[in-house]
């Protein structure tokens, strides 16, 4: 399988303090990578890394495109989404509450819409090439609500969904803008065991259907070990465990890093 | 009620009285009058007994009522059946809002002096529509918007004054001077947001103002700027004597001579602008750019993760109600045919922000209410003189108490994926 990512010796320093210490990893292509690991290991800060929050301080990050290799640095904010094709969602979810599931999924698909508008142009125009566009964006959008199940509340209220429905509903959106590598920070948060295997399900398709390469960070270990094809294990912001997740269970290091070691 | 209840009301009202006398004395209770030579302070405490008297009954009353767990039935009742009967019949209500501004000038009851206050008003709601872009759809919180209006007033009369152009060529050239000042104002202030944005955008409003009193050369300072051309019909003035040669308003249609004619034809002029600004701002509000406006407003954060770029949404958004308030402003000049910095100082701002907010952030409906409400109060409190801010301030605390949200306060979404009925 071929790599899609490569971390290399990535650092990020806040002042004294050294979140990211000499971080290498690969993730494949068609895989789930896990980043797991105790509170305060640095998992955020890697993603915060990879899309564009934050700039690192030393090291590299490569996205794999067909031969060449793109590298993320170059890339800040919303290019990472736009150009680079990283989508992410966040520990707290970060959906847009006031606005329709309809139209929370249309904003994922801005850039399209925007240059099928010729940037408002067209679209003030109402011409019909705009009107089309809008209709294929409105499908895709029904393509993902049917997979998640929520289609019959696409012109509710982001935020009056129950919790776990905003959770898949950030998933899909990310997926709107077809990236090439999607970031899940904790996606099972605060879910029920139900709940969890729904989104290990989706999880899976995306995986498989979509050919996304996906990065989970979580804290679930049923979601983890029941999905991951790869887990990296961090610890005060270093590597300390790689592995099929079979290995990790198994690992001395990744046990001690969990629950200390006998003095 | 309980016996305690009492005695807590009345404990709680006296201490309101402590806070209303320490307000009103030293603002009411001192007075300065000047007496031969100097100042002196005359003490008039009855009037400051008398409203600490007020403030302590009525909070006591209010504490009774609420006690009761009434708590205004009666408002409430009315406010949410007024806004089921805006929400339901929306078109409805706008429609018949229009029919009734279009025939309004030929109404029996409509003399110069409510020709006058309607423009007035319309002149609010189409600086209200603007804002709304700004403020209601992109969230960002603009306390210098009548920078803008100031920007396009200027703009209009140098440009009419210097080079004669027609009130037709100088209106698309002063908005898209506010414009180009709107992303002026924009480059600055993106990356703040909130209270902080809020202030640098007030002190751009007082810098344009204090430019405009300063550079005397070409603003003529203080003394603003006289003689702007009024605005012709098609081409033909609206003149008494036209010169020699020239047709003017009443000859050619063969009507007597009126100044209602001009006064019409402006009313007409703001409203057909009004309704451009509206149509312009439901139509891009269900445009990408606009779904990125209100994203925007909702969480920056998540709209960079999905690759939307903040910097050129929240420009456009500023652009563009700075267009609309530029487009007023022309109006503003040609209307008054004198311009000068006076016009435009904070509050003007601040009223055309308490339009937006008292009207329902984003609502369109909701400026047109709020505008007819607080701008038609204080008109209707004119011969009061200094107590109409009283009045203005009353009719924001009456909105405040009863509609929190603003007027109408709900948002329909730009598309929908079931059609119209649920």
């Amino acid at each position: 399988m071929s790599n899609l990512l490569s971390v290399e010796k990535l650092t990020m320093k806040f002042g004294g303090l050294v979140a990211i210490d000499d971080l290498s990893f690969d993730a494949k292509n068609n895989q789930i990578t896990s980043i797991i690991g105790p509170n305060g290991a640095g998992k955020t800060t890697v993603f915060n890394c990879l899309t564009g929050f934050y700039k690192p301080t030393t090291g590299q990050m490569y996205l794999h495109q067909a031969d060449n290799k793109v590298s993320l640095r170059k890339y800040t904010d919303f290019k990472i989404a736009h150009v680079a094709k990283v989508a992410r969602t966040f520990q707290n979810i970060r959906l847009f509450p006031a606005m329709s599931v309809l139209e929370n999924l249309l904003v994922a698909q801005h850039n399209e819409l925007m240059i099928a508008s010729g940037y408002s142009l067209y679209g003030l125009l109402n011409l019909k090439s705009y009107r089309d566009k809008e209709q294929l964006a409105v499908n895709k959008a029904k393509y993902w609500l049917d997979i998640i199940g929520l289609t019959h509340r696409a012109d509710d209220n982001a935020g009056d969904l129950p919790y776990g429905d905003q959770r898949k509903l950030e998933i899909v959106r990310a997926m709107c803008i077809e990236p090439k590598l999607l970031c899940l920070d904790e996606p099972a948060a605060g879910l029920n065991p139900k709940e969890s295997a729904e989104l290990n399900k989706l999880l899976k398709f995306i995986k498989t259907e979509k050919k996304t390469g996906i990065l989970l960070i979580e804290h679930d270990m049923s979601v983890v070990m029941g999905i991951s094809d790869h887990v990296v294990v961090l610890n005060y912001g270093k590597k300390i465990f790689e592995g099929t997740a079979e290995q990790t269970k198994k690992s001395k290091e990744v046990i001690e890093a969990y629950l200390g070691v006998d003095e | 009620m309980e016996k305690q209840d009492i005695i807590k009301s009345f404990k709680d009202s006296l201490f309101t009285g402590l806070i209303a006398l320490a307000l009103f004395g030293p603002i009411v209770g001192l007075r300065t009058a000047s007496k031969g030579e100097g100042l002196f302070i005359t003490p008039q405490w009855g009037v400051v007994f008398l409203l600490v008297g007020l403030c302590i009954l009525g909070r006591f009353l209010i504490n009774i009522n609420s006690a009761r767990r009434t708590e205004f039935k009666i408002f409430s009742t009315l406010s949410s059946k007024f806004s089921s009967i805006t929400e339901d019949k929306a078109k409805h209500f706008a429609i018949t809002g229009i029919l009734f501004a279009v025939v309004f000038p030929f109404l029996p009851f409509t003399d110069r002096y409510f020709m006058d206050v309607a423009i007035m008003i319309l002149t609010y709601i189409m600086l209200g529509w603007g804002l709304n872009i700004v403020v209601g759809l992109a969230g960002l919180l603009d306390l210098g918007y009548v920078a803008f209006y100031a920007v396009g007033a200027y703009s209009y009369a140098l440009i009419a004054t210097t080079f004669g152009w027609s009130f037709w060529i100088c209106l698309p050239l002063a908005g898209l001077f506010a414009a180009f000042f709107g992303i002026l104002l924009g480059f600055p202030v993106l990356r703040l947001r909130g209270d902080y944005l809020a202030i640098v955008t007030l002190g751009f409003g007082e810098i344009i103002r204090i430019i405009l009193i300063n550079w005397y050369e070409v603003t003529n300072g203080p003394d603003g700027i006289t003689g702007i051309p009024r605005p012709s019909f098609f081409g033909l003035p609206f003149k008494r004597s036209p010169d020699e040669g020239e047709m003017s308003f009443h000859t050619f249609f063969g009507l007597e001579y009126s100044t209602m004619h001009r006064i019409i034809f402006l009313y007409y002029l703001i409203l057909v602008l009004a309704l451009i600004t509206n149509y312009f701002t439901l139509k891009i509000r269900k445009l990408p750019v606009g779904r990125a406006w209100e994203a925007l407003r909702e969480d920056e954060i998540a709209c960079k993760s999905l690759g939307v770029n903040p910097t050129n949404t929240k420009l456009t958004a500023f652009a563009i109600g700075a267009m609309f308030g530029g487009f007023a402003g022309s109006f503003f000049a040609t209307r008054q045919a004198f311009i000068s910095p006076e016009s435009f100082t904070f509050i003007e701002s601040a009223i055309i922000v308490a339009i937006v907010v008292l009207g329902g952030m984003g609502s369109q409906t909701g400026v047109v209410l709020a505008s007819i409400f607080l701008i038609g109060i204080t008109e209707i409190f004119r011969d009061l003189e200094q107590y109409r801010m009283i009045a203005f301030g009353g009719a924001m605390v009456l909105i405040m108490v009863f509609k929190p949200k603003g007027i109408l306060a709900n948002r329909k979404p730009t598309i929908l994926m079931h059609g119209d009925k649920k």
